[in-house]
């Protein structure tokens, strides 16, 4: 294991505004990453008030005091590079990644949009419109597309932080004002609620001195902290059972679990995919290929940084088998588990995925850019990014079992049966 | 604050592969990228799917994704567990014209896999246990796609421009009936007769050993002989305006296209270009027109996709149902080029394609990906390179008159994947034909 401990150089620095920013030098790297969280999402938003955080993923784009509607992308295309946003629960992202003589102009186009963004009637209107096909194309018109709502309802009050989706409600949207949400911008998008990562060919020097000459201009002014996240009240163990106009029913298991930054995370990751990544797994070799109960298993990990995050184990079960029983069949096999906890082969396995697929997310400039960010927010430190798999690597088959025993418990655990109308 | 100067880098160049040659017939392009710890490879090799039985179509795909769950010497889920210790993965895909299977590791374990890697390709199993697994996870895949309006939408213009009389028409994965009936024998005797070395291409990159990556190919199939056959492109077909119903959809799914030339047209660079100013970018006509000036849509999407041998320009997006119609008449209307491209949609067009190139292309997968289009198409690895200059010379009016000739409205197929009682009606309003489509039929 001695290869785990990673080195990419970063150095971190704050800016007199407040912003803080990581310059992680790479000179093979093809273009260069510019990274911004704003440590704003969905969480943060209050009832009746949701999908603002979203919206502004959008108006980002709507122009500002020296770049037009639409100019900050098409900017970015036309000179080869590559530009977009996301949003989750927890953070708002803004990316590009550019040719190595664009990076003052993509400093300049961000610092553009956070100090004088357009938040004009004529764009939020248009944005509403297209956030709607949004909602409608990812969620509304697509089958399971309320799948992950009710998931995330059977951990969640809808009045809690989480207990939303990101894209949010199209009736808040509807009843916003463009005060509400000109307030929202003001009291997020501040300097002290941005971090900027800058990945690839550039001098530690050269990219303080051009985030600084740029981002350094953004007036200090105070920005919102996130509230304290209240966590969700203890429920018992339920079963949800909708009817749906999909292919196939699927069985859902869930359990909270701690946030994402809790010790025990990677054990419970690493336990999730020895039950059920892919045709070696427990969950597979005993109900697919023997049992003769499910036809598909998969594991789901929704971490979340300031509550409880969930985890999941689902299956999709052979003709005439009933989702309760395939779900009992999934709890015998995780009470197995928990008990004997992986064999050194599982967890070796499962390991050398987890390898492979960590080394991979930081293959590309972007995609470290962003775990940088990611290790920064979560973990409280961008140099996370360099020892996280070392941590991985290092659990024994008895942490494993440990966090399957204290977090995946059969007697917790909330189900959402999932049936597909023809099979009723 | 005045706005940067931008200073943009020479041209990127695509790596260039030492190309050996085995005994075996099979065709090494391994590409040495420093810095990539995690390896990928790919072997890809001629069998097109006109060679599938008609009542087993399908089982091209279902011997590939089989392939792995146990050879003779590691049956029973054995290879997949020792692949996977070793951090490894395989994917295999069967195209219409031509199959992959390949996978990733980290480049320190690459030997070792590579040796499974060659146990696969030389001794599948084929249990009747697994086959059986993967004809009903096919067909479920099936109808996971027609239940998807895009997935679906696909489907069906697959189907309008190649017409289903040819195998070009209908999935490459096969439909329920034919997936249906296919057993372990029609495995191995698909995967014996067209995974062979002769005529087979792989591709290796990644920050590789300096030692002989290939050694464990040398095992391979010697002295087999492919049995693939020329591919035959499927006859134009008459442009249709379809409508697959989706009684409850909240959203119409549109999508056009026309099939087209392939890379080695010499209009190839200038169609990349135009396709791209019309459809491909976030600044292109149709997605400012239907997206940011209408609000029609979360964004529309398209450009010239290049096959083997051909390639399909496709242009669509979801739209608002009570706007479907409206959003047809303006995509139609979108290619007919009414106004010619201006010098600046070219330029921007050609710095994105360009300058894009080294981003598109920066990992291991990346390269292979491009390789093996490149390999199928009977290409060589400096064609990249070629386009790329080609891409420069090209001026507005060569996209101009190019666009125009490859694609206008009346040449162009349309499908809609939304409520038929209200989409149809209004399609009719346009003028247009428009025929509902069951995809089941």
């Amino acid at each position: 294991m001695s290869e785990a401990a990673l080195h990419y150089p970063l150095t971190r620095a704050v800016l007199d505004n407040g912003l803080e920013l990581v310059v992680a030098p790479d000179d093979g790297a093809p273009g260069v990453a510019v990274n911004l969280w704003v440590t704003v999402g969905s969480a943060d938003e209050t009832p009746g008030r949701t999908g603002f955080a979203h919206l502004f993923e959008h108006l980002m784009f709507q122009g500002s005091a020296n770049v037009a509607s639409g100019e900050h992308m098409a900017t970015i295309e036309a000179l080869g590079g590559t530009v977009n946003a996301t949003t989750s629960s927890d953070r708002t992202n803004f990316f590009e990644t550019v040719p190595r003589g664009a990076l003052e102009l993509a400093l300049w186009l961000e610092a553009d949009r956070f100090s004088s963004l357009a938040i004009t009637p004529e764009n939020f209107e248009a944005q509403r419109q297209v956030v709607k096909e949004e909602k409608r194309q990812r969620y509304d018109n697509q089958p399971y597309g309320d799948l992950l709502e009710l998931l995330m309802g059977q951990h969640f009050p809808t009045d809690h932080p989480y207990g939303h989706l990101t894209i949010g409600s199209m009736a808040d949207l509807d009843a916003a004002s463009l005060d509400d949400v000109a307030g929202f911008f003001a009291s997020w998008y501040r300097p002290a609620n941005l971090r900027l990562v800058v990945c690839g060919p550039v001098d530690v020097d050269e990219g303080l001195a051009l985030a600084d000459r740029h981002l350094g201009r953004l007036d200090a002014l105070p920005g919102g902290r996130r509230a304290v996240v209240p966590a969700p009240k203890p429920v018992g163990p339920t079963v949800a059972t909708v009817t749906r106009d999909v292919p196939h029913s699927l069985a859902y298991l869930s359990w909270r679990t701690p946030p994402a930054a809790h010790v025990e995370q990677p054990a419970i990751d690493l336990a999730l995919a020895i039950l059920a990544d892919g045709h070696t797994s427990r969950l597979h070799r005993a109900l697919v290929r023997r049992g003769g109960l499910a036809n598909e298993v998969h594991r789901v990990n929704l971490t979340h940084r300031s509550t409880s995050s969930v985890a999941a184990l689902l299956g999709r079960p052979v003709d005439g088998v009933a989702l309760p029983r395939l779900a009992e069949a999934i709890l015998e096999e995780l009470g197995r588990f928990a008990g004997d906890g992986p064999t050194a082969e599982e967890l070796s396995r499962a390991q050398a995925q987890y390898e492979r697929e960590w080394l991979w997310d930081l293959a590309t400039t972007s995609g470290r850019a962003d775990a940088i960010n990611e290790s920064w927010l979560i973990h409280g430190s961008p140099d996370h990014v360099n020892l996280h798999l070392a941590e991985v690597l290092s659990l024994t088959a008895a942490d494993v079992a440990a966090a399957a025993r204290r977090w995946l418990d059969p007697s917790a655990v909330q189900q959402l049966h999932y049936v597909a109308e023809a099979t009723r | 604050m005045i706005r940067p100067e931008v200073t943009l880098a020479d041209p990127w160049h695509f790596p260039e592969p030492t190309i050996t040659r085995l005994p075996s017939g099979l065709t090494v392009w391994r590409f040495d990228l420093p810095g990539q710890h995690i390896a990928t490879f790919e072997v890809v090799v001629p069998a097109p799917l006109t060679a599938e039985p008609r009542g087993k179509e399908g089982v091209a795909t279902v011997a590939l994704h089989a392939i792995d769950e146990g050879t003779v010497s590691h049956p029973d889920g054995a290879i997949g567990e020792l692949l996977e210790g070793h951090g490894a993965t395989l994917h295999g895909s069967a195209r219409h014209h031509y199959s992959t299977l390949g996978g990733q590791a980290p480049v320190r374990h690459l030997h070792d896999v590579l040796d499974l890697f060659v146990e696969v390709l030389r001794e599948p199993a084929y249990a009747d246990t697994d086959i059986a697994h993967q004809v009903e996870a096919q067909v479920a895949s099936y109808e996971s796609r027609l239940a998807s309006p895009g997935a679906a939408a696909r489907l069906a213009l697959r189907r309008v421009l190649h017409g289903s009389g040819h195998r070009d028409g209908r999935p490459a994965s096969g439909v329920p009936g034919t997936i249906a009936g296919i057993t372990a024998p029609d495995a191995s005797r698909w995967h014996g007769s067209f995974f062979r070395p002769d005529g087979a291409t792989l591709l290796i990159a990644g920050d590789l050993p300096d030692s002989d990556v290939t050694a464990p190919f040398h095992a391979w199939g010697a002295g087999l002989r492919s049995s693939a056959e020329p591919v035959s492109l499927a006859p134009a077909q008459p442009p249709r305006v379809v409508v697959v119903d989706r009684p409850t959809a909240v959203q119409a799914t549109v999508l056009a296209g026309v099939r087209s030339v392939g890379r080695s047209d010499p209009r190839w660079p200038a169609l990349r270009l135009a396709g791209q100013a019309v459809a491909g970018a976030f600044a292109s006509r149709l997605n400012l027109e239907l997206r940011e000036r209408l609000g029609y849509t979360y964004g529309i999407g398209g450009g010239f996709a290049p096959g083997p041998e051909a390639s399909l320009f496709t242009v669509g997006g979801s739209v608002r149902t009570e706007v479907a119609a409206d959003s047809v008449a303006r995509i139609l209307d979108g290619l007919r080029l009414a106004d010619g491209f201006v010098q600046a949609e070219i330029d921007d067009a050609r710095r994105y394609l360009v300058g894009v190139a080294p981003l598109a292309n920066e990992t291991s997968a990346d390269i292979v990906a491009q390789a093996s289009a490149l390999a199928a198409a009977a290409l060589r690895p400096d064609f990249m390179n070629r386009h790329f200059a080609d891409l420069l010379t090209v001026t507005a009016d060569d996209a101009t008159d190019a666009f125009r000739t490859e694609v206008t409205p009346e040449r162009t197929a349309v499908v809609v994947a939304g409520r038929a009682d209200a989409v149809v009606p209004a399609l009719e309003g346009l003028g247009l034909r428009p025929e509902v489509l069951d995809l089941r039929a």
